[in-house]
């Protein structure tokens, strides 16, 4: 398991008594552009929670570059890792929200600094600089001083890119980073996100947008009702959908 | 576009000039208002029996002072302890351990459930049922001790009646600072790798003060008032030192209005103190802060009318509205 950068087995996870995941298997490889699509409630948002371990799975097992998330193996054991070994793995994985949560009292620069600065305990001077450079990299160099509410949607989820790549981390997973985005915003948050692949960042994008899926993807992952239907290359999923229930989907949303 | 621009040409790109629309009984209420007061003043003020030359003469005397200074004394030290005891019990109540909230709780139930005033005179007697205070590990000899009379002096028991009182309905209103604080706000800070105490530190308590700070202005004005009640604990605060001096004098009335003037003008400091502190806990929520008294007084005595006390603006994040094309709801 020394090769992949996410490595899922068949990963379970209940809330209550639904079962959300139902077994999930899936390989994401250093580089690689995963999108996962699906209707709503089919567990693609909450297993993107898993692997940064903002939820607890409760079956399976999953790994990023190699470790085991939120547990240490020893022998045939498992040991629940504490809260500062948890909180040491998501600080290497960036996450991006539907509803960008920027810290609101925070202007965009600060926002970006503050995980540099109090959980890696990087040199503020040096984080300010990374920060402007991270914020220049998104389009924003000259937001820098402004609180969020003085922001469009669209400039506040590229701020919320800025502040979790200031962290310079392995991995970025996207939930539906552009859902809640006018129409006209969309695209320039995935012109941010495509040359972030570009770059060659590993992603795992949960999204609704096909065209992005198409272009800048490496693999498709549909899932419905905590099950993957289907994976494949993207051009060939969405030409030629192989199973009903993907057919369907797609019918819908392309 | 074509309409508009022909549009354009004809109407002169100058501010409107219009005769405003008249407000008669805005005047007439007021002078109806106005006259009640000024009866009502004038009563007060020309009362026969009231000898205003005596609420002069005690308003600044040494006596007074020195209860005023302790007053603001007990009200400083009781709202340290209740803000700082607590936060600490409204961490406790929200805490995973059972055992520590259910602490929490129950502290919240004892101290909101009881009179104030009982508790002051708890504390003022405590010393009939318990001789001495120590303190170290149950069942073995105690680490210190101390007789409790000299100990619990009148002003630590006013104290400790205030302070420990004051901390249940601190805890909250802190609590319902932090629980209005949006989750995501947890989640994305917890997915940046900061730990528990960082999230609450630096993400949570922050945004959480715009919801604590204007009903902890509303505590300290009450404690300030509240603080009259350590009277029956013989500390010589505000209202005990007018008392004495009322006992000797009989002028009860007047020397109740020197009571007064003092409590209103201390009163008066912390809302204006509030004031500042509530807008600068504004900044990054609202897009334009609210005006000041200073701006609201020049705003209508140039424009006539008062400007509305917060502009318009969303008090919460404003988020641009959801696309509707998901299809499936949420």
């Amino acid at each position: 398991m020394g090769k992949q950068m996410v490595l899922s087995e068949a990963v379970h996870k209940r809330f209550g008594r639904l079962e959300v995941l139902q077994g999930i298997d899936l390989e994401v490889a250093p580089k690689e552009v995963m999108c996962l699509i699906g209707p709503s409630g089919s567990g693609k948002s909450t297993f993107l929670r898993c692997i940064n371990h903002l939820e607890k799975i409760d079956a399976g097992r999953l790994w990023v570059d190699g470790e085991l998330v939120g547990y240490r193996q020893q022998g045939d054991k498992l040991y629940e890792l504490g809260d500062k070994e948890v909180c040491r793995k998501r600080s290497e994985i960036g996450m991006v929200f539907q509803r960008f949560n920027l810290f609101p009292h925070m202007s965009a620069l600060e926002n970006v600094i503050e995980a540099p600065v109090r959980v890696k305990g990087e040199n503020e001077q040096v984080a300010v600089e990374r920060g402007r450079a991270m914020l220049d990299r998104v389009g924003l160099a000259d937001k820098i001083d402004a609180y969020p509410n003085q922001l469009s949607g669209g400039q506040q989820q590229r701020v919320a890119i800025a502040r979790a790549l200031a962290m310079q981390p392995k991995l970025m997973l996207f939930d539906e980073p552009t859902s809640a985005l006018d129409p006209e915003l969309v695209g320039d948050v995935l012109d941010v996100m495509r040359q972030l692949a570009l770059d060659g960042m590993t992603m795992v994008v949960v999204t609704h947008e096909m065209g992005f899926a198409r272009e800048v993807g490496d693999s498709l992952v549909f899932m419905d009702s905590g099950i993957i239907v289907e994976a494949g290359k993207p051009r060939d999923m969405l030409a030629n959908p192989q199973h009903e229930r993907t057919k369907l989907f797609l019918s819908k949303v392309l | 576009m074509a309409a508009s621009g022909a549009g354009a040409a004809k109407i002169p790109p100058e501010a409107i000039k219009a005769i405003p629309v008249r407000h008669p009984w805005r005047w007439v209420s007021a002078v109806v208002v106005l006259a009640v007061f000024a009866s009502v003043v004038y009563q007060i003020a020309t009362a026969p029996r009231l000898k205003w030359d005596v609420v002069g003469e005690w308003l600044f005397h040494q006596s007074i002072l020195n209860g005023v200074r302790v007053t603001v004394e007990l009200t400083i030290i009781a709202m340290v302890i209740g803000v700082v005891l607590g936060a600490l019990l409204a961490v406790m109540r929200l805490s995973a351990n059972p055992v520590v909230s259910t602490v929490s709780w129950v502290y919240i139930w004892f101290f909101r459930g009881t009179p104030v005033l009982v508790q002051l005179f708890f504390w003022y007697n405590l010393q009939l049922v318990l001789p001495h205070i120590s303190v170290g590990i149950p069942f073995t000899p105690a680490v210190w001790q101390a007789d409790t009379l000299p100990l619990i002096s009148p002003f630590l028991a006013s104290i400790l009646g205030l302070g420990l009182n004051e901390a249940a309905y601190m805890a909250e209103i802190v609590r319902a600072g932090i629980i209005s604080v949006e989750q995501g706000q947890t989640e994305a800070a917890q997915a940046l790798g900061m730990t528990r105490a960082q999230v609450m530190r630096r993400i949570v308590l922050p945004q959480a003060m715009r919801v604590i700070i204007p009903p902890t202005g509303n505590e300290t004005i009450s404690m300030l008032k509240t603080s009259s009640l350590a009277y029956i604990t013989t500390v010589q605060e505000l209202f005990r030192s007018q008392e004495l001096i009322a006992a000797f004098n009989y002028r009860i009335v007047e020397l109740l209005i020197v009571a007064s003037v003092w409590y209103l003008s201390m009163t008066s400091v912390l809302t204006f103190g509030q004031y500042y502190l509530e807008r600068y806990f504004a900044r990054g929520s609202a897009r334009q802060l609210p005006p000041t008294p200073l701006q609201r007084f020049r705003h209508i005595l140039f424009q006539g009318h008062a400007p509305p006390p917060f502009p318009p603006a969303d008090p919460l994040p404003v988020y641009p509205p959801r696309r509707d094309d998901s299809g499936q709801g949420m």
